[in-house]
C-alpha cells in the first residue's frame, strides 16, 4: 500500500468473492479492468480491476495472473454488471478468456483476422490486414419495426450505429454497434512515442474533452515516478480544466436546444461560447487541443494582463448566460420535451456504475474533484449539484449549475495563485512502476492507468466516461416514444471518440444484450 | 401570466446584442497574438541535427538520406502545430507565425525541403551534415582534427602517434589510414 | 466536366462526413455556421443526405471499420463532386498515419476509390489541428475564386 493506493494480489479462486465484497459491502464504484501482456517480464498475462472508494479517497487495484498458453480468468460480470464491456475488450485485444460468460466481438472490425491480437507484444503496431471494404446488411425482423439511426445522420456528430426496434411508436429494444472511431492509440503509445509525445496523442483522443485526458496521463506518470510538480503548474492546469468544462457544457446545451427544435437558443448559446473559445486561445495558444501539458509541468504562463482579461470575460459570460437560461427554460416546447422523458432509476445507476451528470441527476453523489482531490482542487470550495428525478431535465439542470460553479472556481483560483516556476527541470522516470489517476471530465470520471517502461510506457489504458454510460441507454430508452430517442441519446452527452480509442470490430452482426 | 411571456424576452436579448458577424475574408479574422500557426524554418541557421525530427509527434518533419545529401522535409499537411520543434531546436532556426490560411488543391504545395551536404571521414563512413560538425566544434572543447575522423580512424591515428613517439617508426600493418 | 465545375461555384451545399476523427474539426464546422463566422453569407448550407451535396467535408483518418460506409457515402453524391479534406488527420493521416486500424488519409482513399471506378472531380486540403472556422471559410472562398492560394513549395539549400 502506498500513498492512496491499495494493491491486492489475488489468486484466481478468490477473485469473484473479493470483487463482490468490494462492490457490495464496501460500496466502492467499479472503474475499469485492464489486461496486460507481461510475458517479457514474468511469463504471464494479468488482469487488474480498478475500484475507487469514494468516501475514503482510496484507489483499490485487484490483480490476478494467468498462464501464457491459454489464459483463463473467472469473470466478475455476475456480481459487477459494469464490468461487461471491459472484459470483452481484453478478450478482443489480448485473447484472454473469461470463464463463466459468453464472448462476442466488441472492438475490432468484422474483417479482422481471427487469432491476431493487436495488443500482444509480438504483433507490430503497423500491421494492416487486407481490406475488402464491404459493409454489413441490416438485420431484418418480421414482428417488430426496425429503425436504423446512423452511422451518418444529421443528428449525430460522430459515426455510431443504433438500431431501434419499435412497436408502433414505442421503443422496445436497442442494438448498438459502435467503435467506428477506434484508431489504435494504446498500441501506438507503446511503440513509436516517448513520454513527452504522448501528451499530444492523449489530447487528440477527443476534441471536446481533450485537455483532461492529457492532464490525467501526466498526473498518472508523475504519480508513478513520484515527481514533485511546482504548485503554480497545478493551479494553471486546474484553471484550464474548468475553462474546458464551461465550453463543453455550453456546447451540449446548444445541441440539446437544437434537438428540441428551439434553434434560437442554439445560436445564442454558441454565441456566448465563442467568447470562451477566445479566452482559451488567449490563455493557451489554440482554440481547442491546447497542447500546454508536459510531464512535469506546463508550457505557458498566465501573466497579470491575461488574468485581468480572464476576469472580465467571465463576468460578461456569467451575466449573459444567466439571462439566457432564465428565458430558455420557460419555453413551453423545451419543458414538455425534457421533463419526464428518458428516466434512469437509482438502483440501475448504481449497478452499472454510471458517471458524471448522468449519475448526479439520478441521485448519486459522486464527484472526483471532491472525493479524490488532484491538481489544485483542494484549495477551492465548490458545491456539487445533485437531483433525484433522473430525467432529461434533471441532467440539463445539473449541467447549468456546474457552469456557474466553474466560473466561481476559476475566480477563486486566480486569486490565490502562487508565484514560482512552471516546469520541473531534470527528472528521471524509473521502470516498472504503476500509476492510476481519476480526473473529473465534463462527462464523468476518466481513468488512466500507466505502467512505466524504458523511455515509453509499457502499458497505458484509458477508460473514458461514456464507456460506462452507454449500457445505461438500454434502460433509458425502453418504452419511450420514438421521437424522444435522439434527444435521450444526446442527453448522456456521448463522446464516441473517447469510447472507441481502441479498435473495435464487429464481425457478424450479433445482437448483444447490453447491461 | 408572466411566465407565459418570458420567452418573448429573447427579442430583447437579441436586440441588445446586435450584429456580431465578422465579415471574413473581407475583414481581418478574430485572432489573438498567441495563436499557434505555421512554422518557418530558416535555411541559414539550420544545422541539420535532427532534434526536431525526434520530437515531432506525427512525423511531419522527416530526414531523408542519400549518400551525399541529407534533406529535411516538412510536410504541412501532417503538422499538428504543437510547436515542440521550436522548443527543442538548439540554434533557434524555427520561428512560429500566426498564419492559418493554408488551403490548396495541390498536395505538392505543402512540402518544404532544406538540403544539407554531408561530410565524411577519409575512410568513407559517417556522414553528418557539414554545418552540424562546425557547430559541434564551435561549442564543445574539441578541435577540427578530432571531429573530422570516425572513431575507428581516430583510434588508428592515436596508435600511430604513440608508436611513432615510442619506437621511432610506424609498423607496416598500422600504416593503413 | 470542367465547365460543370464552373457552374457549381454559386452556392455550395456541403455534407459532413466524419470518418473517425476526434470531433474537434467537426465542432469547428458547426461553429462556422453560428453568428460569429456566418457561413451562410456564401450560400453554404449543411444538408442531411449525400445525395443533395455538392462538396463532402471529410474529417478524420479513415478507420477500417468506417471504410465501407465512407465509400458508400461518396458514391451516393452526384457528379461533379468536390472532396475537401479537413485537418491534419484527413490530409496526411495525422498522428495516426501508420497504425493498424486506419487507412491513412485522403491519398490512400483516392487510390481505393480509383480501383472501384469512382471519380472525384476536385480535391482540396486544409491543414490545421483543429482547423479554425476562418480556415474553412478561406477554403470555400478559394473554391469560389474570391481569394488566391498562399502556400507554395519551397526548396532551399544550406550553404
Amino acid at each position: 500500500m502506498e500513498d492512496n493506493t491499495v494493491y491486492i494480489n489475488a489468486p484466481r479462486e478468490h477473485l469473484v468473492d473479493l470483487a463482490s465484497k468490494l462492490f457490495n459491502d464496501f460500496t466502492c464504484s467499479f472503474r475499469t479492468c485492464i489486461g496486460i501482456d507481461e510475458r517479457p517480464l514474468n511469463g504471464h498475462f494479468s488482469v487488474t480491476h480498478v475500484f475507487t472508494d469514494d468516501r475514503n479517497s482510496l484507489y483499490v487495484l485487484l490483480k490476478t495472473y494467468a498462464e501464457a498458453e491459454a489464459p483463463r480468468i473467472p469473470s466478475i460480470t455476475n456480481v459487477v454488471p459494469a464490468a461487461d464491456w471491459c472484459e470483452m475488450e481484453a478478450h478482443d485485444l489480448l485473447g484472454i478468456e473469461f470463464v463463466g460468460r459468453d464472448h462476442y466481438r466488441l472492438v475490432l472490425p468484422p474483417e479482422w483476422p481471427e487469432g491476431v491480437y493487436p495488443l500482444r507484444k509480438d504483433v507490430p503496431y503497423d500491421y494492416r490486414p487486407r481490406v475488402r471494404g464491404v459493409s454489413e446488411r441490416l438485420s431484418m425482423s418480421t414482428e417488430l419495426g426496425v429503425i436504423p439511426i446512423g452511422p451518418y445522420h444529421p443528428a449525430l456528430h460522430e459515426p455510431e450505429y443504433f438500431e431501434l426496434y419499435v412497436e408502433g411508436e414505442r421503443v422496445v429494444d436497442l442494438k448498438y454497434r459502435g467503435f467506428h472511431v477506434h484508431r489504435g492509440i494504446e498500441k501506438l503509445a507503446e511503440s513509436r512515442m516517448n513520454y513527452q509525445q504522448i501528451n499530444f496523442l492523449a489530447e487528440r483522443i477527443c476534441g471536446i474533452c481533450g485537455f483532461e485526458h492529457s492532464t490525467c496521463y501526466a498526473l498518472a506518470v508523475e504519480k508513478a515516478a513520484k515527481l514533485e510538480v511546482p504548485e503554480r503548474a497545478q493551479y494553471i492546469r486546474s484553471i484550464v480544466l474548468e475553462v474546458e468544462r464551461i465550453h463543453s457544457h455550453l456546447l451540449w446545451l446548444g445541441v440539446a436546444f437544437h434537438f428540441v427544435g428551439y434553434d434560437a437558443g442554439f445560436m445564442h448559446t454558441w454565441r456566448i461560447r465563442e467568447k470562451i473559445m477566445y479566452l482559451a486561445e488567449l490563455l493557451t495558444g489554440s482554440r481547442k487541443t491546447y497542447g500546454i501539458n508536459l510531464v512535469g509541468g506546463v508550457r505557458k504562463d498566465i501573466n497579470e494582463e491575461k488574468k485581468q482579461k480572464t476576469l472580465e470575460v467571465l463576468r460578461e459570460v456569467s451575466s449573459e448566460f444567466k439571462q439566457l437560461v432564465e428565458v430558455a427554460i420557460n419555453v413551453p416546447q423545451v419543458r414538455r420535451r425534457l421533463v419526464g422523458t428518458g428516466t434512469l432509476p437509482k438502483e440501475y445507476a448504481v449497478k452499472l456504475s454510471v458517471e458524471g451528470p448522468v449519475a448526479r441527476a439520478s441521485g448519486i453523489d459522486k464527484d472526483a474533484r471532491r472525493d479524490l482531490p488532484y491538481a489544485a482542487y483542494k484549495y477551492a470550495s465548490f458545491k456539487v449539484p445533485v437531483y433525484g428525478e433522473g430525467d432529461n431535465m434533471a441532467r440539463a439542470l445539473v449541467r447549468v449549475e456546474e457552469i456557474l460553479e466553474s466560473i466561481s472556481i476559476i475566480e477563486q483560483l486566480l486569486d490565490k495563485i502562487p508565484k514560482g516556476p512552471i516546469m520541473l527541470e531534470d527528472f528521471e522516470i524509473p521502470e516498472g512502476r504503476i500509476g492510476v489517476q481519476v480526473v473529473e471530465a465534463p462527462r464523468g470520471g476518466d481513468v488512466h492507468f500507466v505502467m512505466t517502461g524504458r523511455g515509453r510506457p509499457y502499458r497505458w489504458r484509458v477508460r473514458a466516461p461514456t464507456y460506462s454510460n452507454i449500457p445505461a441507454l438500454k434502460i433509458m430508452l425502453k418504452d419511450q416514444p420514438l421521437a424522444d430517442a435522439p434527444l435521450t441519446i444526446a442527453s448522456i452527452d456521448p463522446c464516441f471518440s473517447c469510447t472507441d480509442r481502441v479498435i473495435v470490430v464487429r464481425s457478424d452482426g450479433r445482437i448483444e444484450r447490453l447491461g | 401570466m408572466k411566465r407565459v411571456f418570458k420567452p418573448v424576452e429573447l427579442i430583447v436579448i437579441a436586440g441588445k446584442t446586435g450584429r456580431v458577424t465578422i465579415k471574413y475574408p473581407f475583414e481581418g479574422p478574430l485572432i489573438s497574438q498567441e495563436f499557434r500557426g505555421l512554422i518557418v524554418i530558416s535555411p541559414e541557421k539550420c544545422i541539420g541535427c535532427g532534434a526536431c525530427v525526434n520530437a515531432c509527434p506525427p512525423n511531419a518533419l522527416e530526414m531523408l538520406e542519400s549518400p551525399d545529401k541529407k534533406i529535411l522535409r516538412y510536410y504541412i499537411g501532417r503538422c499538428i502545430f504543437c510547436w515542440r520543434c521550436i522548443d527543442v531546436c538548439p540554434v533557434g532556426a524555427i520561428k512560429g507565425t500566426t498564419e492559418f490560411e493554408l488551403a490548396t488543391n495541390d498536395f505538392l504545395d505543402l512540402y518544404t525541403y532544406i538540403t544539407h551536404s554531408r561530410a565524411h571521414c577519409t575512410c568513407g563512413t559517417g556522414g553528418e551534415p557539414v554545418r552540424m560538425r562546425r557547430y559541434v566544434i564551435e561549442k564543445a572543447p574539441i578541435v577540427e582534427n578530432y571531429a573530422s575522423k570516425c572513431p575507428d580512424c581516430r583510434k588508428k591515428s592515436l596508435i600511430n602517434a604513440v608508436s611513432l613517439r615510442k619506437v621511432g617508426f610506424v609498423g607496416e600493418e598500422a600504416r593503413t589510414s | 466536366m470542367e465547365k460543370k465545375l464552373e457552374r457549381l461555384k454559386r452556392s455550395i451545399w456541403i455534407f459532413h462526413l466524419n470518418t473517425g476523427s476526434c470531433n474537434a474539426c467537426d465542432i469547428e464546422i458547426l461553429d462556422a455556421l453560428t453568428p460569429f463566422h456566418d457561413a451562410e453569407r456564401f450560400g453554404v448550407k449543411l444538408v442531411a443526405s449525400p445525395r443533395h451535396a455538392d462538396a463532402i467535408l471529410l474529417t478524420g483518418p479513415i478507420t477500417l471499420e468506417s471504410l465501407p460506409k465512407v465509400i458508400n457515402a461518396i458514391e451516393a453524391a452526384p457528379r461533379p463532386r468536390i472532396l475537401i479534406a479537413l485537418g491534419s488527420c484527413a490530409c496526411g493521416g495525422g498522428i495516426w498515419h501508420d497504425t493498424y486500424s486506419t487507412v491513412g488519409g485522403v491519398n490512400s482513399l483516392l487510390k481505393i476509390l480509383k480501383e472501384r471506378g469512382i471519380e472525384v472531380d476536385a480535391v482540396y486540403c486544409v491543414p490545421g489541428c483543429p482547423i479554425r472556422p476562418e480556415a474553412l471559410l478561406y477554403a470555400i472562398a478559394l473554391i469560389k475564386g474570391l481569394v488566391q492560394k498562399k502556400v507554395k513549395p519551397e526548396v532551399a539549400t544550406a550553404e
